[in-house]
Formats: C-alpha cells, structure tokens, sequence
C-alpha cells in the first residue's frame, strides 16, 4: 500500500490583526477505505498557445464517485495569465500565474483547462487515482 | 497583506521513485499581483444533510474575480465524505480528513459551492466541516 501525503499551508502576518498560520495533512487514501491510494499519473507539464480547452483527464478512462484528486499549477509569472478550470461545461475557477489546487474529482465529468488567452501557458498536473 | 499558500506532496512508495512536490502561491488579485485582502476566516460547521447545502454563496459582483476555497473534511470514520458541487456540477468526494484548495469563480448565482454528507445516517454521527475562503470581492459579506 502505498502511502502518499498532501499537506497544505496557508499563512499570513497582515491579513488579519492576527496572524494567520493553518497546517495540515492529508493521506491520500481510496474512497471510504483507510487503504492508500496506490495509482497515480505522474506530473506532468503542457504549454498552450491557443484559448481551446485542453482535456487533461477524460471521465470515461476512470472509475466513477472514488477518491480521486488532481493537483495543478500555473508556471507562468506574467500576473494576467490564466487558465479557467472545468468539469465538464460547469466552471470552477481560474488559476492565474503562480496558483496551484488539489481538486478532489469523482470522475463523472471530464477535467477540462480553458487557457485565458492566446499567450504562452504552462500548467504542471498530476492526478492521484483509483483506475 | 500576502497570504501565501503552500502545497506538499510526497510519497516513497507510489512510484518507482519517491514523490516530492512543494509549491508555494501568493494569492493575489485576479491578473495583478495585488495580494487577496479579504477572508471569511476558518469556519467550522456540522453536516448532517444528506442533499446539498449551500457553503458558499456565489455573488454574481464576485464574478472573475480571484477567490480561493479551502475545505476539510475533519470526521475521522474513512467511510463518511462530502461531496462538493458547484453549479450542478459535482467536484469531487472529500473523505475523512481530505483537503481541498480550489479557485472560484462566481460565473453567476448558480455557481453556489454546495457540500452533502451523502452517505450520514443517525448513526454515523455529523461531519465537522472547516472551510475559508480568501477573496477580493467587497460585496461578499455573507457565507450562505
């Protein structure tokens, strides 16, 4: 059994009067099982020039309602590209220049970037799965 | 005001060769690098409905602009998940003591983020939920 570990931090001095400081971890695990997660598509990276949506995972090459989670990363620095992510025709958000998500995905609806315009985009991807 | 994000993920064993990703993000305003400057703060509430409840309202004044979803599922039975929806569209199943950190665009009012404790019955107990949000939208004052 494989045992993988995603951990987020968020943290701020000056948002609040009092300083934010939020840690915590998770073990990547099958869906409703303490059993890791053993299937993974390792990290990935693709640059696009164009605004057509990018298919990063089809629903149909997975099973349905797991545990599955998708991590995704702008590489960009210009601060006004982005790229709009979706599941299926439903928008979920943009990811500018910098950002990253881990993205739980039950696998009904395909994981689907819209890039936000004609410039250079690279986004780095992985997914953690059940087949 | 910058409120930095970092993500970390490691494993030994899932491939051949170990796993290490570490990434940290300023959350910023939307195409400027003007750092987010409103949060809701951590709220915790107890799922115990079976169909969607709204966490998050959408705000239509919030549409495009940078927002950022932190979730736990903090139970600790693996059984017991949430499921998270947004415009109809369901994300993805948090289960026990899952994260996620997603962006959210409030494309219109139908874009709510919505969670279900689909599988809760009497016995199971509630589902203590954290969430925040960080975001630049000034008209949002409310959660739900």
């Amino acid at each position: 059994m494989a045992t993988t570990t995603a951990t987020i931090t968020l943290a701020s001095t000056d948002l609040l009067s009092d300083e934010l400081a939020l840690t915590t971890s998770a073990t990547l695990t099958q869906a409703g099982t303490a059993t890791g997660i053993t299937q993974a598509a390792g990290l990935s990276r693709k640059t696009t020039t164009a605004t057509a949506d990018v298919t990063l995972f089809t629903a149909a090459d997975y099973a349905d309602n797991k545990a599955d989670k998708v991590y995704i990363k702008v590489t960009n620095t210009e601060a006004a590209r982005y790229v709009g992510i979706k599941l299926g025709s439903a928008t979920v958000g943009r990811l500018y220049a910098g950002d990253w998500a881990l993205i739980p995905w039950d696998g009904t609806a395909n994981f689907i970037y819209a890039p936000g315009s004609t410039d250079e985009i690279t986004v780095e991807y992985m997914m953690f799965h059940e087949g | 005001m910058a409120t930095t994000a970092t993500f970390t993920l490691t494993s030994a064993d899932i491939a051949g060769d170990p796993v290490n990703v570490s990434k940290t993000a300023t959350c910023t305003k939307a195409g400027a690098t003007t750092d987010l400057d409103q949060t809701t703060g951590l709220n915790r509430v107890h799922l115990r409905s079976t169909t969607n409840k709204v966490l998050l309202a959408a705000n239509a004044e919030g549409n495009d602009l940078s927002a950022k979803v932190y979730i736990i599922n903090k139970a600790t039975d693996p059984t017991l998940y949430l499921t998270v929806t947004i415009n109809a569209q369901t994300i993805g199943k948090l289960y026990a003591g899952d994260w996620m950190f997603i962006p959210w665009s409030q494309t219109d009012t139908s874009a709510d983020i919505e969670v279900a404790a689909t599988n809760w019955t009497a016995s199971t107990g509630d589902i203590p939920v954290e969430y925040a949000l960080f975001h630049e939208d000034t008209d949002f004052l409310t959660n739900a």
